[in-house]
């Protein structure tokens, strides 16, 4: 009788088992409330509530007559929208001049800059509302704005300045003595080359603004309210399933999303 | 000497007060046409001079005169200079045709003219082949290619070479530097080269500049360079060198057009002949004898002084000697076709005196 040889034997040890049932229970208790949620999105029941008692697609019909959330998606997409273009509009510059240039104090200003990243979103809304009231801000999609704009720079500083560290400055340099001004350099070159780096911080800071609820609730909660405030109402006030059918819609905008960063340039290197 | 080129004029670049210049008041002219290695160890001060020549760096003091112009304070994009830098940088997003384009395309040429000037210039370093292909798929030697193309192609008042061989295999750096120098030699292009491998400045340059700590120690052509180095930092530096400290004893008549034959006092050889400039007799001098003038005899009957060779390596094309003479080892290349001595072996040194220079005085510095 033959026996194969020994080493083409595979032997999966046991701790690897373990550990790989270790990992799929962990996946199951973060995906476990995702896909309750999807399950009484499509439930008959009247109320959040599981197991369900049959199946319905009336919490999706009736998502579009919902005017609360209808308003809220609206608010948050100006909102979200406008803040990405002003956070790209400020961050990108602002991470050239601290790659790129001699600035006094660049350790200083990176840190500042990154800071909100740092400081609890209770802390800084508390703040806003009280910068924000006098100057007569609050309700206001342009105070919904600036407190967006303030969580977001960092995100996109960081993936900006993550991209320009990592290109080679010569290619900017061979441009220059080509005969490319800093604005072509800039255009034709540097922009091109970072441009990952910049869409990914630019989808990070608008799901960030879109799906940021604390500082939205503080500084706009009764004249401009976004999405996240309306949930947080809305689950407040009545219990029935619609809030789950919209959250169903909102997982696959953000499933969109993420995706859409991960073609860009790997989820991973934007958020490490 | 008509106009030059390149002049610089006490050109100096100090990154931080208080710290040693970078550049210290240096001063050099480029013929037209001509190749010109600035050659040096690591932190002597060489890619810093040709970034100021570029334009990517202001210098503290001096001037940059192209021309009879002064162009110490143009900005960089309005030099027209052409530079290849040590990682080629190309533009990672762009074809190799749009690359090479680049320039042109900032000049506001038409765009038929682009197209034959790219064509031109992609044919001359023969990869017109490759004009659509994406640079990241090339290997070293066609980026490099890429960008010299992408440099000329702009007619650039000066090429400036920034180490442009030494991310490339050593077969292939052999190989590019003839077609670098053919390429320069049929565009006429005067250029800067900026490199620490003094075989590659031997072998391409019209003349070149040997830095050390921010200045020149010596600008000369190749041979002379080479021949007849002005100090003993050049001497060490290009090519291997023994030197040996000689009491000049006795002027022995002129050797060529204005050096002199010396009786010369060297310890461990003895009294031996060699030749420097006029009027050194009685001083004390660095003497300098190449490996490859040494000659080694293994016959005990042969004259010459005695030592023991240390260690032996065979390459080839040569033996190398390490041999013991008196309380030093001295360097000796031979042919391979006589007998190799083995370590341990006593043999026997001497030197046509012609081929031994007695370096001029050091300046204090």
């Amino acid at each position: 009788m033959t026996t194969p040889p020994n080493r083409f034997r595979r032997r999966v040890p046991v701790s690897a088992v373990a550990l790989r049932v270790l990992v799929a229970l962990l996946y199951v208790f973060l995906l476990a409330p995702l896909v309750i949620i999807v399950v009484i999105s499509f439930s008959s029941n009247q109320y959040l509530s599981f197991p369900p008692t049959g199946f319905s697609l009336r919490w999706y019909a009736e998502l579009p007559a919902e005017t609360t959330f209808i308003q809220g998606m609206q608010t948050t997409l100006i909102t979200a929208s406008i803040t990405t273009l002003i956070v790209l509009l400020i961050g990108v510059p602002a991470s050239i001049a601290l790659a790129r240039y001699e600035v006094p104090g660049r350790g200083a200003i990176s840190a500042f800059f990154l800071s909100p990243l740092l400081v609890p979103s209770v802390v800084l809304a508390l703040g806003l509302v009280l910068t924000l009231g006098p100057l007569g801000l609050t309700n206001t999609y342009q105070g919904i704005v600036i407190g967006h704009v303030s969580i977001t720079l960092p995100y996109v500083i960081r993936t900006t300045l993550m991209s320009l560290t990592t290109a080679d400055t010569s290619s900017e340099e061979a441009a220059r003595v080509l005969g490319a001004n800093g604005w072509a350099v800039f255009r034709l070159i540097t922009l091109p080359i970072i441009r990952p780096g910049v869409i990914a911080g630019g989808i990070v800071a608008f799901v960030v603004s879109f799906d940021e609820a604390v500082i939205s609730l503080f500084v706009a909660e009764s004249g401009k309210p976004t999405l996240p405030v309306q949930i947080l109402r809305y689950v407040a006030d009545s219990a029935d399933a619609a809030v789950a059918a919209l959250s169903v819609v909102l997982i696959l905008f953000s499933v969109v999303i993420v995706v859409l960063v991960e073609r860009v340039m790997g989820l991973r290197r934007t958020l490490i | 000497m008509s106009t030059p080129k390149l002049a610089l004029v006490d050109l100096t670049k100090r990154y931080q007060p208080g710290l040693a210049p970078a550049v210290d008041h240096l001063n050099m002219e480029v013929e037209e046409g001509h190749l010109v290695a600035l050659l040096g160890p690591s932190g002597c001060g060489k890619t810093t001079t040709l970034r100021m020549v570029a334009g990517l760096m202001d210098p503290t003091a001096g001037r940059i005169v192209v021309d009879g112009e002064d162009i110490t304070s143009i900005p960089v994009h309005r030099r027209g200079m052409g530079m290849v830098f040590q990682s080629y940088a190309l533009f990672p997003h762009m074809n190799v045709a749009a690359n090479v384009a680049f320039g042109l395309r900032m000049r506001r040429l038409p765009k038929s003219e682009r197209l034959e000037r790219v064509r031109r210039a992609l044919d001359m370093v023969q990869l017109g082949y490759l004009a659509e292909r994406e640079t990241k798929a090339l290997s070293g030697g066609q980026q490099q290619r890429i960008a010299l193309a992408r440099a000329l192609v702009v007619e650039p008042t000066l090429l400036l070479l920034d180490e442009p061989l030494s991310n490339l295999d050593a077969k292939l750096r052999e190989s590019m530097r003839g077609e670098i120098r053919a390429i320069q030699q049929r565009t006429g292009a005067t250029t800067l080269f900026v490199t620490h491998d003094q075989d590659e400045a031997l072998d391409m340059a019209d003349r070149i500049a040997v830095m050390n700590g921010g200045l020149i120690e010596q600008f000369g052509e190749p041979s002379e360079v080479y021949e007849r180095p002005r100090t003993r930092f050049v001497a060490e530096f290009i090519g291997r060198a023994n030197l040996l400290d000689a009491t000049v004893v006795a002027d022995r008549g002129p050797s060529g057009a204005d050096e002199r034959r010396y009786d010369v006092q060297v310890p461990g050889f003895g009294a031996v002949g060699a030749v420097g400039a006029p009027g050194l007799t009685g001083a004390t001098r660095t003497m300098l004898v190449r490996p490859h003038r040494v000659q080694v005899h293994c016959d005990p009957g042969a004259s010459g002084s005695p030592g023991t060779v240390e260690s032996v390596s065979y390459t080839g094309d040569s033996v190398g000697y390490r041999v013991r003479v008196g309380d030093r080892a001295q360097l000796a290349e031979a042919p391979t076709d006589g007998r190799i001595a083995a370590p341990g072996d006593v043999v026997r040194l001497d030197w046509d005196p012609a081929s031994a220079y007695l370096l001029p005085e050091e300046e204090e510095r």
